[in-house]
């Protein structure tokens, strides 16, 4: 102890970490109705942690060269000590990531936290989901498998719906005409370095947005529930009255975090097949076109939408303005009332599109 | 009241700036329809006639769950439709009866030896049954022990023999259908499986020449030593069956764990509340 208290004095004259502790933890309050969906983002920085974790130990044996992937992920799961127990947590994480943000993204928008003066934190998180999506998709082709190889090639193929530049865009992509080792190659270089860079600086700025803005009130437990940013000059939200962060509300994260790793490992350990359609486990074939191949569950809402237009580049379109609708929800919403139930007309929008969502994604499955 | 103004049209400025931006991540594709299916089906599928007839059949056959399609058996050039049914690309049209088990023995060839020296096979051409009496034509079935069955037997004669060559095999096939779930099973985790698939592929393989003779002494030995075979086989796949049964128990107290950490939290924050 007196070493760590020795230590502590140290950065204490230097740093002033006590002032620091008590500034971001002890002094800095939440909303006394805060509730569990706030701590979704924590949960998604731990699976993050998480990912980032068990992708430095998958890099040391898999082998980004198209004639030697799909060998290195066999041995990884079959020969190397726990590799099995490493590739699935990465495998069943980045599903666990989408649907974590998923949450989150529901939880803030019901709660109607994108509102202002949270414009931002919204942009960045709705930008955060693009990376998610983006780094899942580039790390699916990794494993080299008939499954992965298939999915990108259609995947890359429908860029070439966009008009003049499709045909760039894809041999772009794909660093050739056709998926190949060129592909491989570069979606490596996109999920290793590139987007796990991207993905951690928005986090930075995300998390930069949210202690200099401040938590948002839940709509929920007041009589007025009415945003009450005025608009006229940067005020930071502050809850005097409220829970400090430590202990109280860290220990809400923490036990959050633990439910969600319990059911983490229930998947992990009992069920982890139900992200791995049999194709995942045959060596890819660029003569043979495994049948009945479809992408992963977050992919099958868009999926099942292109395949209803009779236009692929219509399909794109219909796509484009959707997801553009919810990037800017938050400057065309600008209504005062943030209660879900005060709001109808969001509410039927809302859960109209979520069900449509659902409805695309289980239309996809079955088609 | 300027604010609102000053974002509206920050909306305009955004909105094409995220819409190029979400572009490459929304471009997911129709996978299934990309999927071409060879001339002779687009084209056969499109009939209304007699010509339609094949396509579903084959669709739910164990040939097109293995890819092997009309051309594998037909021949013709499956990418061009001006050439699909013409013989100086390979076209072969389909089989006089007495032709059939040469045109499956192409492939299947040590079955078409059994066959041959069979007594089915040796009534070719004189009323006896042809490979596609009993598999089908385009509906080809998985050779399985259900093929030998009352009604289909009781076409050219009585049961009773083929019921006694059904009850030799019942537990080898039994014990093979097994296994090879089992192998699947374990592929679906990630598991490598290829030496015990190519293994019980032979075995199978072995087993099945057996339904072409109608040996019964032979048949009743040769199944005893294949379920020796298989027996084997199942003592490797128990290794992997007992690392999964600890991999379980591990994971069973992983869950336990986190849930006793998050009920700690919960309580501890619950005294502090």
């Amino acid at each position: 102890m007196p070493l760590f208290k020795k230590l502590f004095d140290w950065l204490e004259v230097r740093i002033g970490v006590r002032e620091l502790a008590e500034k971001e933890l002890t002094s800095y309050l939440l909303p006394r109705t805060i509730n569990v969906w706030y701590s979704m983002g924590s949960i998604l920085l731990a699976i993050f942690a998480l990912q980032v974790v068990t992708g430095i130990l998958l890099m040391v044996y898999y082998v980004p060269d198209a004639d030697k992937a799909f060998k290195s992920v066999t041995a990884i799961m079959n020969e190397v000590p726990f590799g099995w127990l490493i590739r699935l947590c990465h495998a069943v994480g980045s599903n666990m990531m989408v649907l974590i943000l998923l949450f989150h993204m529901f939880s803030v928008l019901f709660m109607g936290s994108y509102k202002s003066p949270r414009e931002l934190n919204w942009l960045s998180g709705f930008i955060l989901l693009n990376l998610v999506l983006g780094i899942s998709l580039t790390g699916y082709l990794l494993p080299w498998s008939q499954l992965s190889f298939w999915a990108t090639t259609v995947a890359t193929n429908s860029v070439g719906a966009i008009p003049y530049v499709g045909g760039y865009l894809t041999e772009f992509l794909r660093g050739g005409k056709l998926v190949g080792p060129p592909t491989l190659g570069r979606f490596f270089a996109l999920h290793v370095a590139l987007l796990p860079l991207l993905i951690a600086s928005v986090v930075a700025i995300h998390l930069f947005l949210l202690e200099r803005i401040g938590v948002s009130s839940p709509p929920f437990g007041q009589e007025n529930s009415a945003n009450r940013w005025e608009g006229d000059r940067f005020r930071y939200e502050d809850h005097p009255g409220g829970i400090p962060f430590f202990p109280n509300y860290l220990l809400q994260d923490m036990t959050s975090i633990f439910v969600y790793l319990a059911f983490f490992f229930a998947v992990v350990f009992f069920a982890p097949s139900i992200f791995f359609p049999f194709d995942a486990f045959s060596p890819a074939n660029p003569f043979q076109t495994p049948a009945h191949i479809k992408p992963e569950w977050y992919f099958l809402a868009n999926y099942q939408t292109l395949k209803l237009f009779p236009n692929e580049f219509i399909g794109l379109m219909v796509q484009g303005v959707a997801m553009t609708f919810l990037a800017v929800l938050p400057f065309l919403d600008r209504g005062k009332e943030r209660h879900p139930l005060k709001r109808p007309l969001f509410m039927l929008c809302a859960i109209g599109g979520i069900a449509l969502y659902l409805a695309l994604m289980i239309w996809g499955h079955y088609s | 009241m300027k604010t609102p103004h000053r974002l509206r049209a920050n909306t305009g400025t955004v909105a094409p700036f995220l819409f190029i931006l979400t572009l490459p991540f929304l471009t997911l594709p129709p996978l299934a329809g990309a999927q071409g299916e060879s001339v002779c089906v687009q084209c056969h599928a499109a009939q209304s006639g007699r010509g339609a007839i094949p396509v579903k059949p084959w669709r739910e056959s164990i040939h097109a769950a293995n890819g092997i399609s009309c051309s594998d058996c037909h021949g013709g050039d499956p990418k061009d439709a001006a050439n699909a049914m013409n013989p100086a690309h390979g076209f072969l049209g389909a089989p006089q009866e007495v032709q059939i088990p040469s045109f499956c023995g192409r492939c299947h060839v040590g079955i078409k030896e059994d066959y041959l020296q069979s007594a089915h096979g040796r009534a070719l051409g004189k009323g006896g049954p042809t490979c596609v009496t009993c598999h089908g034509s385009h509906e080809v079935k998985k050779a399985e022990l259900e093929l030998i069955n009352e009604k289909s037997c009781s076409r050219c004669h009585s049961y009773d023999r083929a019921a006694r060559i059904k009850a030799a095999m019942q537990e080898t096939e039994g014990m093979i259908v097994a296994a090879d779930r089992k192998i699947h099973g374990f592929r679906k985790l990630g598991i490598e499986t290829d030496a015990y698939e190519k293994g019980l592929y032979s075995t199978r393989n072995r087993y099945h020449r057996l339904f072409h003779d109608v040996d019964t002494a032979r048949i009743v030995a040769e199944s005893a030593r294949i379920r020796g075979e298989v027996a084997r086989l199942n003592g490797s796949l128990g290794v992997i069956d007992e690392a999964l049964r600890k991999r379980k128990l591990a994971g069973g107290a992983a869950v336990g764990l986190a849930l006793l950490a998050g009920i700690g939290c919960y309580l501890l924050k619950k005294t502090y509340d």
